[in-house]
């Protein structure tokens, strides 16, 4: 099996399939972009449905037999099928249940919250060209322009404090990791959160498990092996549009 | 005798999914019907199943389950009957993507004008100290705001035509996709369309001038074949109100 991964700095949704595709042994044809440039609006990559209304925003890219796969978390899933490590999924059903109701969590509430926020604090340079989502162009141009509302960060620095309270809960058993085994919702949770420690500090300021896990999590080889593909010394700290806030409850 | 109880409201939207995917898979399961417009679903007894006061909710024997795609997964997976996920793992991609988009993208798009159309009108007569202190008692403030506005038919046009456009949009998409093969992720029936029927079985009454034999062909060929299997009839057959029987449409035949 071999597939070419377009990806951004490890961190938010790329950090989660590289980490991923490294955790399963799956073999990769990397290729860098620039996601804070657009570089994946361009016409070197394919743009079916499923890249261009991806409601993740600006994530990585798999293509396999000319299938364009994006969407962390199931991409992840995808790789968990087909690669050869240990499984980053529970087996049972009521155990993968719960890692894909949590993941969800992660998907609906933290990751807009940290994409909110991770733009603020870094507005990318200018809004790219070709973008097909005029929603995801939109995202671009508040964050450009540093136009979201002040409720609005807010809100999402609420959504970070309760995020890492609700990591400190679920560690509290003394488990390793969120769902007893290590899971693709280790990864997901850490490539949205590494980057709000500098931005919401109060979130982290009494969070011993949660800083025991991250130092964990930080310290398996895959892990290791997708931050190293950073070309800069802080990826947490880069930031391209991500998911948009609930419009709907 | 069964295990399972699932919490549900109308074969419809979010409750409509586990349902089918339950019948699908010809699971027995004890129906504990919610009338969502009643507010039954933040009531102290529904809270401590759960307590988001989200429906639908399922429990299986001690263990309860939340977040209707999510459960449709469970079912697939914690009982015999056919399976409903793809085995192929580009087409289990698909399926989730499929899930996804239709969850977080287009049926929050479709609710908001449900919402302001008929869930709002429908309780808005009520006492309004009453209908006050009900969502005072929902748990999740998102849920609190979105009740407010559609009580107060409080949309902004803005927003509305925010929905409309992602409507018309996202059934642009669904015929493309069901242009390219017969069912939305794969080539045999399973969570994406069971997903996808549940916010789409309506559209060609809701969205007549985007959905209809002329323009979407693909949409309505689809519609009409998850509406001729036995597990939908049995499903629909639990709906209460106007909002399920609207499915009789999908009998007419193609123009």
């Amino acid at each position: 099996m071999t597939g070419i991964l377009y990806h951004g700095q490890p961190n938010g949704p790329s950090f989660t399939v590289l980490a991923a595709a490294f955790e399963k042994g799956v073999d990769l044809d990397l290729r860098a972009i620039d996601l804070v440039a657009g570089e994946r609006h361009s016409t070197a990559l394919p743009h079916a449905i499923e890249v261009d209304q991806s409601i993740e925003g600006e994530g990585p890219v798999l293509v396999v037999d000319g299938v364009a796969m994006t969407d962390s978390v199931f991409v992840a899933c995808y790789l968990d099928e087909v690669g050869s490590g240990p499984a980053i999924r529970p087996a049972d059903p009521y155990a993968r249940w719960q890692m894909m109701a949590w993941c969800r969590y992660v998907i609906e509430r933290v990751a807009p919250a940290a994409a909110a926020l991770g733009n603020a604090a870094a507005p990318p340079p200018a809004v790219p060209a070709g973008i097909a989502s005029a929603d995801l162009a939109a995202r671009w141009t508040e964050a450009v322009e540093g136009k979201v509302e002040e409720s609005r960060l807010t809100d999402s620095r609420t959504k970070i404090v309760q995020a890492v309270e609700k990591i400190e809960a679920q560690l509290a058993d003394g488990r390793d990791w969120l769902m007893g085994d290590f899971s693709i919702a280790d990864l997901e949770t850490h490539g949205w959160l590494a980057g709000m420690r500098a931005i919401v500090p109060d979130a982290f300021a009494a969070a011993p498990l949660t800083d025991a896990w991250e130092a964990r999590l930080r310290a398996r080889p895959a892990v290791v092996k997708a931050l190293g593909l950073a070309t800069i010394p802080e990826p947490e700290a880069i930031w391209a549009p991500g998911p948009e806030i609930n419009r709907w409850g | 005798m069964t295990d399972v109880t699932l919490y549900h409201w109308e074969p419809n939207a979010n409750s409509g999914k586990p349902m089918l995917a339950l019948f699908e898979k010809g699971v027995a399961f004890d129906s504990h019907y919610l009338d969502l417009l009643n507010f039954d679903q933040h009531r102290p007894d529904y809270l401590a199943v759960n307590p988001l006061g989200t429906i639908p909710a399922m429990t299986h024997g001690d263990k309860v389950l939340t977040e209707s795609t999510a459960i449709m997964e469970y079912v697939d997976e914690a009982f015999d009957g056919p399976r409903l996920m793809p085995a192929d793992p580009v087409d289990q991609w698909r399926t989730r993507w499929w899930m996804k988009f239709l969850d977080q993208w287009l049926a929050p798009s479709f609710s908001m004008i449900g919402w302001s159309v008929f869930v709002g009108p429908s309780v808005r007569q009520k006492d309004p100290a009453e209908l006050e202190a009900a969502i005072d008692r929902i748990p999740m403030p998102e849920r609190r705001v979105a009740w407010r506005k559609a009580i107060h038919g409080a949309f902004s046009a803005e927003e509305m035509t925010e929905s409309q456009r992602r409507v018309a949009l996202g059934i642009g998409y669904l015929e493309q996709a069901l242009g390219q093969r017969e069912w939305l992720a794969s080539d045999e029936y399973g969570l994406a369309d069971i997903n996808g029927f549940n916010l789409a079985y309506a559209m060609p009454l809701s969205q007549p001038q985007l959905c209809n034999d002329e323009l979407t062909p693909n949409i309505m060929r689809w519609l009409r074949a998850i509406y001729a299997r036995p597990a939908t009839r049995a499903c629909w057959a639990l709906g209460r109100t106007d909002l399920a029987r609207r499915i009789s449409l999908l009998e007419s035949e193609p123009a």
